[in-house]
């Protein structure tokens, strides 16, 4: 997979690539032998300095003392320039010596045999310290670079195990490396956009092996399972040894990383589904209580109709009839209910809306739940200067027609019911409340859970839906639904919506006239 | 209402839905011919020539859609959808392709009985009322354009509002759909739901007593407005 998201480049192009990395490498060999030879160079000075301190001190210091200075040299340079310069240093010391201070003065020459004994041993002493000194040197800067390296990875991998999703990982990853190796860097997963060498890319995913050249990629990997590639674009200098373990070793961390976040998605992928399941079972306990009692009703009511030898007066079967159709009904509200809420639970931010006048979207709720509602009285408080708003209009209304059916649901016969809508800081807020018992339980926010009704199993029809596609269908407007209990008595709802709105008197304006709109 | 037999076509394939409907329009003073299938019910149309028609959508063979469409293309008989369908979409292209009226699934057997009726005496009375129309306490009259209250008090409409109630009106207590109102009143080239709303709910002020519950000017959600004249006999008939 990722190697097509990479895509191939041409052959030409590959080519092209392998002789700037050849000739990237003769650059960077050059560069290296100039470093070295300053280096050597260096060391020659420090020779030079060591001579001219001694020269005027002979011949009152013997041949020893300065024998000693120049060691002194020689383990000064061990120490800042290595091992390759402090050897060097002990022969042109010797030399030195043999020049400046051992009769014949200025002559390679040795008169006496001791002499040539000192200067043996001088050299050898100074190759030995020379070397000692630089290993000790070369263990202690490795030391300190492991340190630093795990201070490093220690710091990456603490970012990591808090980042949240592969998308943050990859970029805390790139950058760190951007900042540790000063160079551009960044991090390729699986269906990015690439904007690199597909060859050298799809040849680093195979083999698993690091690419260094202009650019240095690595694979970010587990064993055999690759998740993508680490880049680094023209670091400033050749990456040594040490340097590329640790991009590897970063790249390592990523690697379990996004591993690790691959895992978690299983494992929440696995738990919603389980939370699916154990829903889909909640609502098939529920439907099929729900749906049984009222079918139980018209079975019974239907045969008792159809039995011929009873005998049933008009009243009666007019009883049983309206049974029939009550218990219908109250099916069907909740087949809908069912219907709309796994449509609102698969719906996606794509809202059909239109500009509706609040009013007619309270209109209509009324008069779809007239027969409801007809026990109770309305009390209805929309002003005239409400605004146009844009919104899904069934949903609104779907809302409006929860919220008064379980009104009516939960209330006895005579009770008022209130409906106000105004606008308040940008926001439609429409207010359903009655004067009746109120909601039976403290925590409202309870209520608007699926399969949550105010009181269990009881009489009334319902499964337990209504407010829960009453708050999606508020969520999908981007606002809230709450409920209360009114301090004087009685259950208070109230919807947020805080939905684009349009005043209606711009237009009112032009209504006057008619000019504008005709 | 009943002095001659009205003739009623039933297209609905469901057997239960249709004994129903033949219980309900026979006992009502109906004779009602009943096609299963969206091809009988052309034929059944063209053979029986109904007085009224009530389609289901969701036909066998076609879509209730398409036979509205076929026989709205040579008659102009009453046609009411009676279908389970909800989408806004659906009852739209149904009033678009000609229907009448909708009544949903499941209904109510007074109601669809009341809307047959109306849809009759209306059809029966002929489309276009040029008398005085009276809505409560309002009376309009459409050839003068002039709106008064019971006390002689003048409404004054503006231009605007006078089209937006001419073309209600002129559709009867039928549904005017939001684009057809749109279109009737501003021309064809209009497209904007706003100005038709706020208009209505000017219209509603002026014409209803009380706006927010209006009795007259109903809102088909989705769909677009209806003008429900009073049909009971004491007030007499809606148009003089």
């Amino acid at each position: 997979m990722f190697k097509e998201a990479i895509g191939l480049r041409s052959r030409f192009d590959i080519f092209s690539h392998f002789e700037r990395a050849h000739a990237r490498r003769r650059r960077s060999f050059h560069v290296a032998l100039k470093q070295q030879s300053l280096r050597y160079g260096a060391a020659l000075l420090v020779a030079v300095v060591c001579t001219a301190l001694a020269y005027p001190f002979y011949p009152q210091f013997n041949v020893t003392n300065i024998a000693m200075l120049y060691l002194m040299g020689t383990v000064f340079v061990a120490l800042r320039l290595g091992r390759g310069p402090a050897s060097f240093l002990s022969f042109v010391n010797m030399l030195a010596l043999d020049y400046f201070f051992i009769p014949p003065l200025f002559s390679l020459d040795v008169e006496n045999l001791s002499y040539s004994f000192t200067l043996a041993v001088t050299l050898v002493v100074a190759f030995l310290i020379g070397n000692l000194v630089a290993s000790i040197q070369e263990h202690r800067m490795h030391a300190q670079a492991n340190e630093q390296r795990a201070n490093l990875l220690y710091a990456l991998s603490r970012e990591l195990s808090g980042a949240p999703d592969a998308a943050t990982m990859t970029s805390i990853a790139a950058t760190h490396a951007r900042e540790i190796f000063r160079s551009g860097a960044a991090v390729f997963l699986p269906g990015d956009r690439p904007v690199l060498d597909s060859a050298i890319a799809m040849r680093v995913l195979e083999t698993g092996e690091p690419y260094m050249a202009d650019d240095v990629y690595v694979p970010i990997g587990v064993g055999n399972r690759k998740h993508g590639l680490l880049v680094l674009y023209s670091p400033p200098a050749p990456l040594s040894a040490v340097r590329l373990q640790l991009l590897e070793a970063f790249a390592g961390q990523l690697a379990l990383a996004l591993e690790r976040a691959h895992a978690s998605d299983a494992v929440k992928e696995a738990q919603i589904a389980a939370e699916r399941a154990s829903l889909r079972n909640t609502l098939l306990a529920s439907i099929s209580h729900d749906l049984r009692t009222p079918l139980a009703a018209i079975a019974g009511a239907g045969s008792l109709i159809a039995l011929s030898s009873t005998a049933l007066d008009g009243d009666r079967r007019v009883t049983l009839g309206r049974l029939i159709e009550r218990k219908a009904h109250d099916m069907t509200e909740l087949v809908s209910n069912i219907l709309k809420f796994s449509e609102l639970e698969h719906k996606d931010d794509k809202l059909e809306t239109d500009w509706h006048a609040v009013g007619e979207l309270v209109e209509h709720s009324l008069r779809r739940n007239e027969a409801a509602l007809s026990q109770q009285r309305i009390d209805l408080e929309l002003p005239a200067d409400l605004p146009l708003v844009l919104v899904e209009a069934t949903l609104i209304v779907q809302i409006l027609n929860n919220l008064l059916q379980n009104a009516a649901k939960y209330t006895p016969p005579g009770t008022r019911i209130g409906i106000m809508a105004r606008v308040e800081s940008e926001q439609l807020v429409i207010t359903i409340e009655d004067d009746g018992p109120g909601l039976p339980c403290a925590d409202t926010e309870r209520l608007f859970e699926k399969f949550q009704r105010g009181r269990s199993e009881d009489s009334i029809p319902g499964a337990g839906l209504g407010l829960a596609i009453c708050r999606a269908a508020a969520r999908l407007h981007g606002g809230e639904i709450g409920a209360c209990n009114r301090p004087e008595g009685g259950a208070r709802f109230e919807v947020r919506l805080p939905v684009p709105m349009q005043m209606a008197c711009g237009m009112e304006h032009a209504r006057e006239t008619d000019g504008a709109p005709a | 209402m009943t002095e001659a037999m009205h003739v009623i076509l039933i297209v609905e394939d469901d057997e239960a839905i249709q004994s129903v409907l033949r219980m309900l329009f026979e006992g009502n003073g109906f004779r009602v011919v009943i096609a299963a299938t969206a091809a009988r019910g052309e034929v059944a149309a063209r053979l029986h020539k109904p007085d009224i028609i009530v389609v289901d959508l969701g036909l066998p063979d076609d879509d209730g859609v398409t036979l509205i469409a076929r026989i709205r293309a040579w008659s102009p008989v009453p046609l009411i959808v009676l279908s389970a369908r909800v989408s806004e979409t659906q009852r739209v292209a149904a009033f678009d392709r000609g229907a009448d009226d909708y009544v949903l699934k499941p209904f109510s057997a007074p109601e669809l009985l009341a809307r047959t009726r109306a849809m009759l005496r209306r059809h029966v009375r002929g489309a276009l009322p040029m008398g005085v129309l009276q809505l409560g306490a309002i009376s309009i009259d459409m050839s003068r354009r002039v709106v008064q209250t019971r006390e002689g008090r003048e409404v004054r409409l503006t231009p605007i509002e006078h089209r937006i109630l001419e073309s209600l009106v002129r559709h009867g207590d039928r549904i005017v759909t939001h684009a057809a109102l749109i279109r009737e009143v501003w021309g064809p080239n209009r497209d904007d739901s706003r100005a038709l709303r706020v208009y209505i709910g000017s219209l509603r002020r002026k014409l209803e007593p009380d706006p927010s519950r209006p009795k007259h000017i109903l809102t088909e959600l989705g769909i677009g407005y209806r003008l429900v004249f009073p049909t009971d006999r004491e007030h007499g008939h809606a148009l003089h």
